[in-house]
């Protein structure tokens, strides 16, 4: 059968971001395709570079609109591990309690897209009304519902009041009932598991060839988690449970992103119950002395890395900054080969593509 | 990983590729090699073969106001703990050997040192834009090099 090239993007309604695909066709079938980025380089490493340790906070957090906090977590952290100062325990807990907020409400967009792709209209809306919830409460904690500013160079800029608390944990409990309801369809969908079951599996061994990370790595069976295999306080005081599958399909994706969101809720009520009280921050220097750093972080789409270099003068000397996509991109020509057109969006969204975090 | 396991890492590359192969403590929560940049392949094939290491999180290049007239190229690599690889390239020769026959996964990231920095990399098929603009006919955008 004739072999066409079909362009898809940077701009088409099937991206929620730019990004341009080249794609082999043939009949019904992918056979391949090459990918294009950059569409929403920022040039952030280089901008980081011209800007002071405390202004690059608000840089950072602009990265990426979805995990906004974890990046601000991960760099501040390789600014305090230059500068040689612990951040005190509460402050410790208040960011890890917002990057498992910020994980649910990445799973639940995530499965709103998904069903939203497959024709589940009913859970992309009980998904995305759910995310309104978690969206409540971070609102009520910094004032910003997806750029919080909750982040800075020696602790957190907001504490918790009793307010927050409850807040926290009435929707928390609420969100407990209705992600428990979504699973329960999700699970006994016929419609969707026709839709994932079997699509673009890919192999531990693929995944572990490009240096896979998160949820994708752990739907096929790569049992790895940052939070626990190389945990930064206070993960390493905390316990849960890391979710894996063995089918390394759509299915066995959608299934993992679901539970890890279950996972999240349960950390979220042992973090408010373990919460030790004090100052929510230390006094940093705002000159950082000679040094270098690297921290990773467990991101809702896997690790965060940052390498920071300082020369001793208030602005950094080289920020790198790898982003979960990247290597989820480099294996997406990979998993575009050998499906069907119609498999098409389902493979994008089994992604969960950050393409402005992956550019920069 | 501990220091004593580092040590024997080292040693062991060190036994197995017979080049310089310095411990640097300079990259904090990062345990850290330096070798020559030729022996990179080298050293990939032991971290794989002989410890099950594969998982490599990110290259950072930079160049260092005391040294412009080099380029310092990091592997970061991770297996319960990070453990990096520091080698220089001479301005007039970034050139670096490929690591992707070893671990597709390296592609995005050599894509990236090829275009912002100009780094050429051996043994691959010709690199293809990823970020720049394709009517980019500038200098490598992140590289200072004066002429």
């Amino acid at each position: 059968m004739r072999k066409i090239t079909v362009p898809i993007g940077p701009q088409h309604p099937l991206l929620k971001e730019p990004l341009s695909m080249k794609l082999e066709i043939s009949g019904e079938r992918v056979l391949g395709g090459t990918l294009r980025l950059g569409y929403v380089h920022r040039g952030i490493e280089k901008l980081a570079q011209q800007r002071t340790y405390v202004q690059n906070v608000h840089l950072i957090e602009r990265i990426c609109g979805i995990c906004s906090h974890v990046h601000t977590t991960t760099y501040c952290s390789a600014v305090e591990a230059i500068l040689g100062i612990e951040i005190p325990p509460r402050a410790q807990y208040i960011r890890a309690l917002m990057c498992e907020l910020e994980r649910i409400h990445s799973h639940l967009l995530w499965l709103g897209i998904l069903a939203k792709h497959v024709g589940l209209d009913t859970i992309f809306m009980h998904a995305w009304h759910d995310r309104e919830l978690v969206l409540d409460i971070m609102e009520s904690i910094s004032g910003g519902r997806v750029s919080h500013a909750a982040n800075e160079i020696g602790g957190v800029r907001f504490d918790l009041d009793e307010e927050n608390e409850t807040l926290i944990r009435t929707n928390i409990s609420k969100l407990h009932d209705q992600v428990s309801g979504v699973l329960d369809v999700i699970e006994n969908e016929p419609a969707l598991q026709a839709r994932t079951r079997g699509v673009a599996p890919i192999s531990t061994d693929l995944i572990r060839q490009y240096c896979m990370v998160g949820p994708i790595a752990r739907a096929s069976g790569l049992d790895v988690d940052l939070r626990r295999d190389d945990p930064w306080p206070p993960y390493d005081r905390l316990d849960f449970n890391v979710i894996t599958h063995p089918d390394g399909d759509a299915w066995a994706r959608t299934i993992v992103r679901a539970e890890e969101t279950r996972e999240s809720l349960h950390l979220c009520e042992a973090i408010l119950r373990d919460l030790p009280g004090g100052d929510v921050t230390v006094r940093a220097p705002r000159k950082v002395p000679a040094g270098e750093a690297v921290t990773r972080s467990e991101a809702p789409r896997g690790e965060v890395f940052y390498y920071l270099r300082s020369d001793g003068s208030d602005q950094p000397a080289r920020l790198k900054i790898r982003t979960p996509t990247l290597p989820a991109l480099s294996l997406l020509p990979e998993q575009l080969s050998a499906i069907n057109v119609a498999d098409i969006p389902v493979v994008l969204a089994g992604i969960d593509l950050c393409i402005a975090c992956a550019d920069r | 990983m501990s220091q004593i396991r580092f040590d024997e890492w080292v040693r062991e590359i060190r036994e197995a590729v017979g080049c310089e192969c310095e411990p640097y403590d300079g990259i904090q929560n990062e345990y850290t090699i330096r070798i020559p940049a030729a022996n990179l392949r080298d050293v990939m094939g032991i971290l794989k073969d002989r410890f099950d290491c594969y998982h490599l999180s990110a290259i950072t290049a930079q160049q260092h106001e005391d040294r412009p007239e080099e380029l310092e190229v990091i592997y970061h690599f991770w297996k319960g703990e990070g453990i990096s690889f520091v080698m220089t390239l001479p301005l007039e020769s970034l050139v670096i050997e490929s690591i992707t026959p070893d671990l597709p996964g390296a592609d995005f990231y050599e894509r990236e040192l090829a275009e912002l920095y100009g780094v050429s990399f051996s043994g691959r098929e010709e690199i293809p834009p990823l970020l720049l603009p394709d009517d980019w006919n500038q200098p490598p955008p992140f590289l200072s090099k004066k002429d």
